[in-house]
């Protein structure tokens, strides 16, 4: 007797052990609309083991009530099939529960905590971007779309609610490592992405009807040498043949007039056009994504600082662009939207006229390639502060360029080609 | 343009007390940019119209707390990474502010933009006179051409006197 105790508690304790792991687990949630749902859910949970989140027990469960649950990995086909053939509404709130949890102790172990009103480090964003999109999987999911030269993976998050054919508008910050600022704000725009989405009636819409790739930090290697060795280093980590000087800077690397006017040949210059356009892997990357998806990025946004500008091409010629009374008008109104806030005020125009020509621009070479909206934000400040903008600018900044931001993303999905 | 000589700018100019922000007094100035390659600072005559506050008492307090020091100020990276400046702090980096000044007029031509980008280091050195004096390095950030440079120079100030440069080094001369 004693003896079969101990083998069927030894058996239950292995079969326990191998719970430990989640890996491929899945967690639906599920909304049965009548009792006929309902049943299935009971049917389910007595052919295999469903573990309730919500609500804590199967026999809870009642018509029009959300329902979460999570299965083993090797049933969660078995069940999205029952889910789909019953026509119940259900979604996948987790897709997979072992990254999930990974995630969140990233976020909290490894690094600072993060903060959408303070500078956060590279591991800080690298694990907020798996968090908030694993909190969020109806509106964020995030992607890598290639590899720094030291190696670190480049996050891309997509914004949106999941439909067919939809049109996108792609942003990145952090091309330069100096300019703080714009990664804060990317940051700040998923938030407020997520935070609003079904509050506020113009993101819901933007959201409803367009995605956003938000590229959080595109110069991550420079990023990070900002925080550990040299707070003023703008250009990529990359070794240059036959030179001690490091990097390029890859708001000179794009293949757009390369390397004619307001860019340097010398490595050692911070605006070395490096040695061939794209010879960076982050501007690579960057580029090849956007080829890939050509057709369905209507609208481009790049963030930098500082100098209070609202730029658009060409910047590698003084010509004018072929649609410039449409873009000088967006960037007047846009330049309006943000100064409505705080009274913070910007210059806007071609790049060329209004800061300085400068070949090799990512916003000149994703119009050439046909996205006929492209804009460079300088954000603050004009100089008093300049890379050295106080943690506590952070959300007024944020929040007037949102204005400007939205208003752009709205324009382009009212016109869009 | 002025033949042989260089370009003259006349300016109507908006003068902005960031400590007292509500009474902007108005200047004129006139600029003449010498023509050449060798390099020269450009030739200034400015006249303030209007009268710039006191800072009498705000002087003296800063004048006697670093002169009671027991050791000489040493600090450096003001602003710090994240933009903070320690408060007993800020009164050295506005006059490094000021002497950052000087460095952009004796570099500054018609094709160069100069903001301070950070006091990397600042040391005062004990005199024997009335006046104070701080060593700086200052990062001084160039906007066309990108480069954020160390420039070294030494203030003297004490109150009552304005802020004077007595040397001056740094990489290379002009643009």
């Amino acid at each position: 007797m004693w003896a079969l105790l101990v083998l069927i508690g030894a058996a239950s304790v292995s079969a326990h052990l191998q719970e430990l792991s989640f890996d491929g687990q899945k967690v639906f949630r599920v909304l049965p609309q009548n009792d006929e749902q309902v049943e299935i859910l009971n049917f389910l949970a007595s052919i295999m083991e469903v573990d309730f989140w919500q609500p804590d027990s199967v026999t809870l469960v009642r018509p029009k009530m959300q329902v979460d649950f999570r299965v083993e990995a090797d049933k969660s086909f078995e069940v999205e099939d029952l889910l789909k053939e019953s026509g119940m509404e259900y979604q996948v709130l987790i897709d997979n529960l072992q990254a999930a949890m990974d995630a969140q102790f990233d976020s909290k172990a490894r690094t600072a905590s993060h903060s959408y009103e303070k500078y956060n480090n590279w591991d800080t964003i690298a694990a907020w971007t798996a968090d908030i999109a694993a909190r969020n999987p109806d509106l964020v999911s995030r992607s890598v779309i290639g590899e720094t030269y030291e190696g670190r993976p480049m996050y891309l998050l997509k914004m949106g609610k999941s439909g067919p054919n939809k049109k996108a508008i792609f942003m990145d910050c952090g091309f330069h490592a100096r300019e703080w600022i714009s990664p804060a704000f990317c940051q700040w725009f998923v938030k407020e992405a997520v935070e609003t989405y079904g509050k506020d009636s113009v993101m819901t819409k933007l959201l409803d009807k367009l995605d956003f790739y938000v590229l959080p930090v595109v110069n991550i290697d420079g990023y990070v040498y900002t925080w550990t060795n040299d707070r003023m280093w703008r250009k990529t980590r990359s070794k240059n043949a036959g030179s001690i000087c490091i990097g390029t800077d890859p708001n000179r690397n794009m293949d757009a007039g390369w390397c004619t006017l307001g860019a340097s040949k010398s490595p050692c210059a911070p605006t070395y056009c490096g040695s061939a356009p794209e010879s960076e892997k982050e501007t690579k990357a960057l580029a090849d994504f956007i080829r890939e998806h050509l057709s369905t990025i209507k609208g481009y946004l790049t963030i930098h600082s500082y100098s209070q500008l609202l730029l658009f091409p060409y910047s590698y010629t003084y010509d004018l662009p072929a649609n410039y009374e449409e873009l000088n008008s967006i960037a007047k109104a846009a330049s309006k939207e943000l100064a409505s806030l705080h009274n913070t005020k910007y210059t806007y125009g071609p790049g060329a006229n209004t800061i300085y020509p400068a070949a090799g621009g990512s916003d000149d070479w994703v119009y050439d390639q046909g996205i006929k909206y492209a804009f460079t934000f300088e954000l603050r400040d004009t100089g008093r502060h300049g890379f050295l903008l106080p943690e506590s600018q952070i959300k007024p900044t944020c929040e007037e360029t949102l204005l400007a931001v939205k208003y752009i993303a709205n324009y382009v999905l009212e016109h869009l080609y | 343009d002025i033949d042989d000589v260089g370009h003259k700018y006349y300016l109507e100019l908006e003068l902005e007390d960031v400590l007292d922000k509500d009474r902007p007094v108005t200047c004129t100035a006139e600029v003449l940019y010498p023509l050449g390659s060798k390099a020269s600072a450009a030739d200034v005559q400015v006249t303030v119209q209007g009268e710039l506050r006191s800072t009498e008492e705000a002087d003296k307090e800063f004048y006697d707390r670093i002169r009671s020091l027991e050791k000489e100020l040493v600090a450096e990276n003001i602003p710090d990474s994240h933009g903070k400046v320690p408060p007993e702090l800020e009164p050295i980096h506005l006059l490094a502010w000021a002497a950052s000044g000087y460095v952009i007029w004796q570099n500054s031509t018609e094709n160069t933009h100069f903001h301070l980008a950070q006091v990397q280091h600042v040391k005062q050195v004990k005199r024997s006179d009335e006046d104070l004096q701080f060593d700086f390095v200052l990062l001084l950030h160039e906007m066309v051409s990108q480069e954020v440079l160390p420039w070294e120079l030494s203030v003297l100030w004490q109150p009552g006197r304005g802020a004077r440069v007595c040397r001056c080094q740094g990489p290379g001369a002009g643009s």
